[in-house]
Order: C-alpha cells, then structure tokens, then sequence
C-alpha cells in the first residue's frame, strides 16, 4: 500500500469510530469491530472498500432508526512473507480468541480457519441476502467452500500465466507471425511446456538476455500451474484429502529441472529478490519470461514504464495460459481468489453485512481497475470503466480453463513442502524423481493424515 | 557451673544466628539467580516436555495425551539424519576455527601490539557482536548477494577481473553461515583469552627472555599454558551456544537453499512453527536438543577437568 492510501485507510478508520458517537447523542450502542488487513499495494481497497461498506451499513442503520452504530478497528500488518505468513499469523491469533471480526486471505487457507469452528457459516447468511451476494459469479463461490458450505465471500480474482518479452523474441529472430500467434498457438495445444522453454532457450542463447523463465521466488501459487498441468490436481475426489501422486509430480519437477540443466531458469531464481526479477522482466529486459498473475501489471509494470495502453503494452509483451504438457494437450491457468472471511461470534451476522455492503459492484470495480484484479460480479462486467480495463477484460478469457489451489487446511502446509523441493531441484541438491520422493516423505511427516498417496 | 550453661547457651544462639544469617545472605545472593534459572531454564524444559506427550497443534488445544510425537520422530521424519549431520559439520567447524583458533589468535595479536593498536582491532571485532542481528544480516545479504552490486562480487569483477558475479548462499551456503556466525563467535573467546593473557604474571615473560626463550616459546610454553582453563571453559560454552544457534541462520538463509544450512535448531522451528503449526511435534525435537545438549555439557566438563578449575584454593593468601 502507498503512504497516501495507508494514511487514507487509517484516517478513514478514525473517523468512522469518531463519527459514529456523535451520530446520535441519545442512548446509541457502538459496536467495535476489528479489520484485519495487510499493508499492500496490490489492494488498498480490500480494506478501504470495508470501512466505505461499514460507513453505508450506518447510513442504513440511520434511515432505519435502528439504536445501534458500527465502528471498524483496521489492524493493518505490513506483508511479511505473503498471504500464506498471513494467515498462519492469523489462525494463532483466532486460536488464542484474539482474531478479527472479518479479514482476508488467500482462498485456499479458508479450511484451516473453518475446520476449528472460527468462522461464521456465511451458506444460509449469503443465500438469504441477495441483494449483497446474489450477482456473484457462480465459479467463485467454490473458492469460498469447505465441505460443501460457505465461509467467505470472494473479494477479487485473477489470472495466472506467462507474460513473455516480443522485443527479445524479435531480437532472438522469431518473426512476427510466430510471436503474435503465440498464444494462439498455446491454447490450440500447438505449442507445449517444453515447447515454450524452449523459446526462452533460444532467446537466452541468441540475444543480450540472461534469464528464459522466472518464476516467483517464494511459496505460492504460480509454479503450481505447471504440475496442474502435469496432471496433479492435490485432491482425492473420493475422500476429499489431499492427494500426491508420485510419477506425476516427478513430471512437473522434471519440467524445472530441465529449465535450470538448458539456462532457462537460473538455479538462483528461488532466491532472488521479486523486485529484482520484477526488474529484470519489465524494466531492463533481461529476461524473456515470467510466470505470473495480471494483478501484477497495475502494481508492477506499469509503475516500472512499462505501456498501461493496450497498443503499448502489446507492442513490447504479451501473455499466453501455460500450455499442455504434450502436443494437443489443454492450456492451464489458476485464478487465485482472495476472499474475506468473518469472525464467529456475536456479531458475526453484523459483520457479514459490512462484508455485503464492500462487495458492491461499484465498491468492488474501485478495487478491480486500480489494481488491475477481475471482478466478483456480473454486473461489474456492465460498467464503463471495467469495460475499458483491457487486461481484465483479456485475463478474463482465461478463467475457462482454469484451476484453484485446493481449498484444505494442509494445502498451505503442502505448498510449502513443494516448494521446498522445487528449490532444492532448482539449486541442484536433488533430482526431479528425488523431489517428488522428499514432497512424499515429507507429507508424510508433516501432514500424515491429510494425504493419500499414489 | 552456671557461667559454664550459660556459655554454652550464648554459643548455641550465636551458632544460630549465624546459620540464619547464612541463609539469609544465601536468599539474597543466590536467589535470584534460583529464580532467574528456574523460571527460564527449568520450566522451559518441564513445559517442553509436557507439551511433547500431546497433540497440541495449530489450533492450540490439547485433546490427547499421546507418545506419537516421538514415533513419528523415529519412523517417519527421514530428513533426521540429515539435520543432525549438518548439525555436527556446522557445531565442529564454526568452533574449531573461528570460535576457539581465531578467537586465540586475534587475543595473542591484539595483547602482542601495542595497547591502542590492540584495543583499535578488539573494539572492531567486537562490531558483529554489537550490532543488532538484524542489521548485521542484512550487512551480510548485501555483501554476498547474487547480483553484480554486491560487495563481493564488484571486489571479484573490479579487482580480480571475474567475468560473471557469484552467489555464494548458492554456491557455499554452509560456509556463508559458518563464517556469519564466527565472526560473532570469535570475539567472544577474543574477549575472554585477551583477559586471560593480561592477567599472567609480567616477571614470567622476562625470566623466559633472559633464559633465551624466543616469541614462539614463550607464547607456547607461558601463554597457552595459562590459556588452557579459559578456553576449555570457551569450548563447553560456545558448543552449547552453537547447538542451538538460530537466528543468524534464519536470518540469512532461513535454513536453506533447500535444507543445505537447517541445522537442528532451525529444523525445529521449521517443523514447529512453519506451515503447519505442530507445536507438540516441535517439543518432542527439541527434547533431543536438551538432552543431549546436558549429556554433553556434563561429558565435557568431566573430560575437560572443569571441576578442578572451580576446587577451592589449596593455599589461602591473607
């Protein structure tokens, strides 16, 4: 989050618990609610749109004469060390009765908060208010699921895939007709994984670039692509564990093991800086690919020079889902929804109700268009301003063919033993087949009753 | 007969006043101490071990009384052997060379200079120690990141013509974190022998030059002579020290890349407190660094002869 959007958040914050005492000087009850939220700049609305939803919650309470107010405490942490610190921060914090009343988080951590009885059941609550809930796309709903109910309401979504440089692949000598139909290409299973490390190759070998394929360098939920991709979807559909399949995960490390042996990914990108690798992509290109979600354009690129218009932008990059592993295959992306979660408690139905109000389709375009995230709703689809935000409107298209991380409380768990293992392959401390190996050894020592294996 | 009972009792009051008094002095003296070992120390370890013979996790509940922490320990953590030999690869080097020779030996150089000299080198020595752990982490990560800024990498490119920069958390992880936590270490042993040398009588040194003793023979046959308590006292501390050393690791590598520097304080925490939140499972590890840990604190001591360091004087000087 900028200085200017924090200073707003927590101005903002005061003044509604400062307001709200003076609304009424009759015997008005405040009730004190407490947002938790993460200093970030990829979404200063996530908790700015809850404070505006609170502030059109006490409107209401107004007009309806109703005896009571709300006031949100915003508890803002800066990021240290991305959603998956946050949120195992936060479930020590429900787990000694000291969580929030709402707050949000990766979709995929939603379980681990659900499954001990922290969160409100928002299934009957969300069907029973249309008016808040009823225009949200059904697809996102099922990020928001443990065991067939609803504990948070999805707050934006994205796309993954490869952005990849078309001034370096002009310069390593693929014409134009191969670099604008590249995508094309990927979503008709002409192109595969290989296929497309294999471009980067050639770009590394045939021009001044010193990376092919960058990745994130910490867990989360980009690399995860790619052993979709391989066939692993994490999920036993009989039992609903977590399921690792040995021959398919070799498959996917095999994929980054043969990116670092050609000089397409360095052995270091696991720990490299982001804003080092965020440089070297948009800003000095030095690297012909990067492995990310669109959110990343408003935050990043188009901070670093690169063209917000769609000709610009266009002219120098472009992006593609991450293609089938074999000729013919299906292209893959993953969409990574955030979602809010509510406290249970005494005030959880109150709380919900903010949630309601901040997933306005006009709150929530606010959100989308500054930060370059897709929307929650259809109706947002209607509005001008979403309309002229061409990246959502082209990350869009992928959504058809994409995955999410699987909602369980281990997934956090087992991301973290994947990447582990991706970084010892990288690094060149173990083999493709080791890692998949050590990922189930270590399920097995960490999360024994969460997995199956084949 | 009645001075004689009367004595007697006056005795037998003094002797009890006097026990009072020792008990007193000793509640003053020791006391807090007691309480500073007991409450940090010892019910640490009791609570560690309780918590180890349960299933408390994530969720911070207590549902079962169980040993299954320590057969998942010996049945299905394979990264064990691992962690412990990299424990002992890290404990022997970092001891070995920094903590115990080059501690030695920046005592022997800085008393062998002059005075200001000596103190000049000591007082920099000391920075590492000083500085917050933070701080001195990030001054490590900027000197030996992967990119051509770093401090290393624009000595190799600019002074010995390097083509290309180095990273050496990738290349020498083990040794980045050796030397990382040396440079702390050795001032320890710095400070302490530095003491040690200075509190060796003068006139040893000049009855050794005028029998002809040169540099060397005098270092060895008078310093190091009266250096052993000292650094056997070095050695046990900076063992246990080492066994448990963290944050520097965490700081700088967090252990990695990959499980290359996940010693086993760091494997603890990983398994405690890193994605899953097993903080039963994280007890029962960390028993086997306590134990240990007073097997060889008290294996040490004996094998060292500590205790005779600490033998009441056999001369008492008046």
């Amino acid at each position: 989050m900028t200085k200017s959007s924090l200073l707003s958040v927590t101005v903002a914050s005061f003044a509604l618990a400062l307001s709200i005492p003076a609304v009424g000087a009759s015997a008005q009850e405040t009730i004190e609610l407490t947002l938790w939220s993460r200093a970030d700049a990829s979404g200063p609305l996530r908790p700015g749109n809850i404070l505006e939803g609170a502030n059109r919650l006490n409107a209401q309470l107004e007009m309806d004469g109703a005896d009571y107010r709300v006031a949100i405490t915003v508890n803002e942490q800066p990021d240290q060390g991305g959603y998956d610190s946050d949120a195992e921060r936060l479930l020590r914090a429900y787990a000694i009765g000291e969580g929030p009343d709402i707050f949000h988080a990766a979709h995929e951590w939603i379980c681990a908060f659900a499954e001990p009885g922290y969160l409100f059941d928002l299934t009957d609550f969300t069907n029973e208010n249309p008016q808040f809930f009823g225009d949200i796309f059904p697809s996102l709903w099922k990020s928001t699921e443990c065991v067939g109910r609803r504990f948070a309401v999805p707050q934006d979504a994205e796309a993954r895939m490869f952005f990849f440089n078309k001034g370096l692949m002009r310069a390593a000598g693929f014409s134009d007709e191969e670099i604008e139909s590249l995508d094309e290409r990927v979503l008709a299973g002409e192109v595969t994984l290989d296929g497309i490390a294999d471009i980067a190759q050639q770009i590394v070998e045939n021009t001044d670039a010193e990376y092919g394929i960058l990745h994130r360098p910490s867990r989360g939920p980009d690399y995860l692509m790619i052993f979709n991709q391989y066939g692993s979807s994490f999920v036993d559909p009989e039992t609903g564990k977590l399921l690792l399949e040995e021959s398919k995960i070799a498959d996917a490390y095999g994929w980054f093991e043969r990116n670092v042996q050609n000089g397409v990914t360095p052995s270091n990108n696991t720990s490299m800086d982001w804003s080092f690798i965020r440089d070297q992509f948009y800003r000095d290109n030095n690297a012909a690919m990067w492995m990310y979600g669109v959110w990343d354009l408003g935050s990043n690129a188009f901070p670093r020079g690169v063209p917000s218009d769609k000709e610009g932008f266009f002219e120098l990059f472009g992006w593609t889902a991450a293609p089938a592993p074999v000729e013919g295959g299906r292209p893959g992306s993953l969409t990574h929804p955030i979602v809010y979660g509510v406290g249970a408690g005494e005030h959880q139905e109150i709380a919900a109700t903010i949630v309601g109000y901040a997933s306005d389709a006009e709150l929530n375009t606010n959100h989308a268009v500054t930060t370059t995230h897709i929307g929650i709703k259809q109706s947002q689809l209607e509005d001008p301003r979403y309309a002229a935000e061409w990246s959502l409107a082209l990350a869009t298209e992928l959504l058809e063919f994409s995955h999410y991380m699987p909602n369980h409380p281990d997934f956090g768990a087992l991301n973290q033993i994947i990447y582990e293992a991706l970084q010892g392959v990288e690094t060149g401390q173990i083999s493709a087949a080791e890692a998949a190996a050590y990922v189930l050894d270590e399920a097995d020592a960490r999360i024994p009753d969460s997995i199956v294996m084949n | 007969m009645g001075a004689v009972r009367e004595e007697a009792t006056v005795r037998t009051q003094v002797r009890k006043a006097m026990k009072a008094r020792e008990r007193t002095n000793m509640a003053i003296f020791l006391g807090p101490t007691i309480l500073i070992v007991s409450f940090f120390f010892v019910v640490p370890v009791i609570v560690d071990i309780a918590i180890s013979f349960t299933d408390l996790g994530r969720e911070l509940r207590i549902t079962e009384i169980t040993t299954k922490n320590y057969e998942r320990t010996f049945t299905r953590d394979r990264q064990l052997p691992g962690v412990i030999a990299r424990t002992a690869f890290y404990v022997g080097a970092t001891l070995l060379i920094f903590n115990t020779t080059f501690g030695l030996l920046l005592a022997l150089t800085t008393t062998a200079i002059p005075r200001t000299s000596g103190t000049f080198f000591r007082a920099v020595w000391l920075l590492p120690r000083m500085s917050p752990s933070v701080v001195y982490a990030i001054l490590w990560t900027w000197s030996i990141h992967g990119g051509d800024t770093s401090l290393v990498n624009q000595f190799l490119i600019n002074v010995f013509g390097f083509e290309e920069a180095i990273d050496l958390i990738q290349l020498e992880p083990m040794w980045v974190i050796i030397f990382a936590n040396g440079f702390i270490g050795a001032s320890f042993a710095m400070i302490i022998l530095t003491s040690a040398i200075r509190s060796i009588p003068e006139h040893l040194y000049h009855a050794a030059r005028c029998d002809g003793a040169g540099s060397l023979a005098v270092t060895w046959h008078i310093t190091l002579m009266h250096l052993r308590w000292p650094l056997t006292y070095i050695f046990i501390w900076q063992t246990l020290s080492l066994l448990t050393s963290f944050e520097y690791i965490l700081l700088i590598t967090g252990g990695g890349p990959f499980r290359s520097t996940t010693v086993f304080a760091i494997f603890i925490f990983q398994r405690a407190f890193g994605s899953a939140g097993q903080y039963a499972y994280g007890a029962a590890l960390a028993f086997f660094l306590i134990v240990p840990g007073v097997i060889l604190a008290l294996l040490l001591w004996r094998i060292s002869k500590m205790g005779t360091l600490l033998q009441r004087p056999r001369i008492e000087v008046q």
